[in-house]
């Protein structure tokens, strides 16, 4: 349903204010034309695409290019690779959900034989990452915000010596009190990033006036829907490995899908420029969403720099469950107008999602949340407001459908219950209101190719409704 | 301590901590990665072997158990000349993905048809029981699966 046709290109305002004429060059007639003198001429045109037609190649078998690889088990992800002289890194991470930490003592581990280098927060030049907003340290060096922060690292020279050495990190904290319900987080009695508000974005979508479709609706529908948190469990936990060498580059191979995104944030947390960094994105064995951004690569760099050896760091399942990111659990209260025969004419939903300890990709998830809670159908009055507030949990951010899967659960829960309360069949309750040909999105967008009914009424038949 | 084992049909050793899982010999010591580490706890079933007849989560067992074992891994399926026809069938029909799970279904696969030639779809998902897939929902692998038994049973009987 995209908007890329002839019609949905043509910008209103674009036609107006820009024609071909205003954006001919002055150049002389005699001149030679140059690649750059063909100007462009608004309204676009937009071809009808043809991957839209069907082609002999839907319903085909295709085999993955990769395929034989990962069938002889001879694909090479992370954790499979190793370079000479290579060492193991192991992150210690909090022990409280929120604190103040007084102090970090590495002596007693640094002794250990074995144990090459270890690292804390204050060492990195930027102790700060994301991808939308830089909130989130490396290392936290001075409060923690959830049990799954790194807190320090160390190297050594077996994975066994690693994790017991990391163990002898001492790591003094003051606990302050923490916040773990969105709802209580959003009164910001606890803040979880002081000054700030727990409420760290926030979205609001307005077409119509629902309050006077309320008033004209002969039933109204009101109920809270919430949604719990989820963990990508990819089978390949996040892995990779940092080679410092003496010019001064770093090479990080790593399980990271986005890896020119990613090298943005290990730039600036090393301070390095991005041409130092060579980045290699291995075959990544499920993602999911979860590994759309850094996690200890910058951690992996440092240690390599100061024992001149190559690093290897592998979450074990423990790490994937708390320090990863996770999908954000919505509250949703919907409140939804509707006529005697089963007509939506107002929507109001109004959403808190729990961002956890940190940004993330919050930001795309609840926007694309928002547009989507009214679900697929033609509501002429809408209003949706949405609020991402920090809570001292794990960090929620990019999983399949950015928000997406959870506002379906809210708006087809409440389908149903409309289509029993007023007797509608729930097939006929939504193809009476879904969107059609030239239906606008709750955002105004007109839609195209919409095959919402057909699907709808195949599916119906196939399954014999 | 010292290890001795067959692995692949080659006779392999190795000095090992004590604490060492027959996986981190097969990984580590061996040079084998493809049984891979998937949780750790024998949940996921991506480490899984085949030893002395049994499919085994590799992660769970130490290598000093495996002493003296006859022991299969993935790379031991195929021949020089052909795929295992397994392997076959999960290729054409898709049945990988990331691939991760791959080696670990395989060799459940490969145990179940050694065991049961031609196993119902019952019995081919009571055999993945102890294996995880994130990203195909298993239809695939378990097409792959019967057609591979197929495969074989008519090769058999050719």
């Amino acid at each position: 349903m995209a908007t890329k046709s002839k019609e949905a290109g043509k910008s209103a305002k674009y036609t107006a204010e820009v024609t071909a004429r205003d954006l001919q060059p002055e150049v002389a007639p005699d001149r030679p034309k140059l690649p750059g003198d063909k100007p462009v001429v608004f309204p676009i045109e937009f071809p009808e695409s043809e991957g839209r037609k069907q082609t002999p190649a839907v319903g085909a078998r295709a085999t993955r290019p990769d395929g034989r690889l990962h069938g002889m088990g001879q694909t090479k992800y992370i954790e499979d690779m190793s370079f000479p002289h290579m060492i193991y890194a192991a992150i210690l991470r909090s022990e409280h959900a929120h604190a103040r930490i007084l102090s970090i003592d590495t002596s007693e581990a640094e002794a250990i034989p074995g144990v090459l280098a270890t690292l804390t927060g204050k060492e990195f030049a930027n102790n700060s990452f994301g991808p939308t907003l830089q909130d989130q340290p490396v290392l936290a060096d001075t409060v923690v915000r959830h049990l799954g922060d790194g807190v320090a690292a160390l190297a050594a020279l077996t994975p066994q010596i690693a994790e017991e050495a990391v163990k002898k990190i001492k790591v003094v904290y003051e606990p302050l009190p923490a916040v773990f319900d969105p709802l209580e987080a959003i009164k910001d009695k606890i803040l979880v990033h002081p000054p700030r508000s727990n409420t760290y974005t926030s979205k609001v979508i307005k077409k119509g006036d629902v309050e006077q479709a309320f008033a004209e609706a002969d039933h109204i529908f009101e109920r809270r829907f919430t949604t719990q948190m989820v963990e990508h469990v990819p089978l390949e936990p996040h892995a990779a490995i940092a080679m410092w060498d003496a010019n001064g580059r770093v090479t990080i191979y790593s399980s990271l899908g986005r890896i020119t995104l990613g090298r943005e944030d290990i730039s600036r947390t090393l301070g390095l420029p991005q041409s130092k960094i060579r980045m290699i994105g291995t075959i990544v064995g499920g993602n999911f969403g979860g590994k759309n951004e850094i996690t200890h690569e910058p951690v992996l760099a440092l240690l390599s720099k100061k024992t001149g050896r190559p690093v290897k760091g592998v979450f074990t399942r423990g790490d994937e469950f708390i320090s990863s990111t996770t999908r954000h659990p919505f509250i949703m209260d919907y409140k939804t107008g509707v006529t005697r025969d089963g007509k939506l004419i107002a929507r109001k939903i109004r959403m808190v999602l729990d961002g956890g300890a940190y940004c993330s990709w919050t930001g795309t998830t609840i926007g694309k949340g928002s547009i989507l809670a009214p679900g697929p159908y033609n509501i002429p009055n809408v209003h949706v407001e949405a609020y991402a507030v920090y809570t001292n949990k794990t960090t929620t951010g990019a999983m399949r459908g950015f928000g997406a899967p959870q506002v379906c659960f809210a708006y087809e829960s409440q389908m149903d219950e409309i289509s029993e309360k007023l007797g509608i069949d729930p097939l006929e309750l939504r193809l009476k209101n879904a969107f059609h040909e030239g239906s606008s999105s709750p955002t105004g967008q007109a839609l195209h190719n919409v095959v919402v009914k057909d699907t709808l009424e195949q599916c119906a038949d196939r399954f014999g409704w | 301590m010292m290890v001795q084992l067959k692995v692949n049909g080659e006779l392999r050793s190795a000095i090992v901590a004590p604490e060492t899982t027959l996986l981190g010999l097969l990984r580590e010591h061996l040079g084998l990665t493809g049984a891979k580490l998937g949780c750790d706890v024998g949940d996921c079933g991506t480490c899984t072997v085949i030893v002395d007849g049994i499919s085994v989560n590799s992660c769970l067992m130490l290598a000093g158990k495996a002493n003296g074992c006859e022991v299969t891994t993935i790379e031991g399926l195929a021949t020089a000349n052909a795929l295992h026809p397994l392997q076959q069938a999960f290729e054409e029909r898709g049945a990988l993905q990331c691939g991760f799970c791959g080696p670990g279904m395989l060799m459940s696969a490969k145990n179940l048809l050694d065991r049961i030639p031609q196993p119902s779809t019952e019995q081919i998902k009571d055999a993945l029981s102890g294996n995880l897939c994130r990203c195909t929902g298993y239809t695939k692998i378990i097409e792959a699966i019967a057609d591979a038994s197929e495969r074989m049973s008519g090769a058999r009987h050719a």
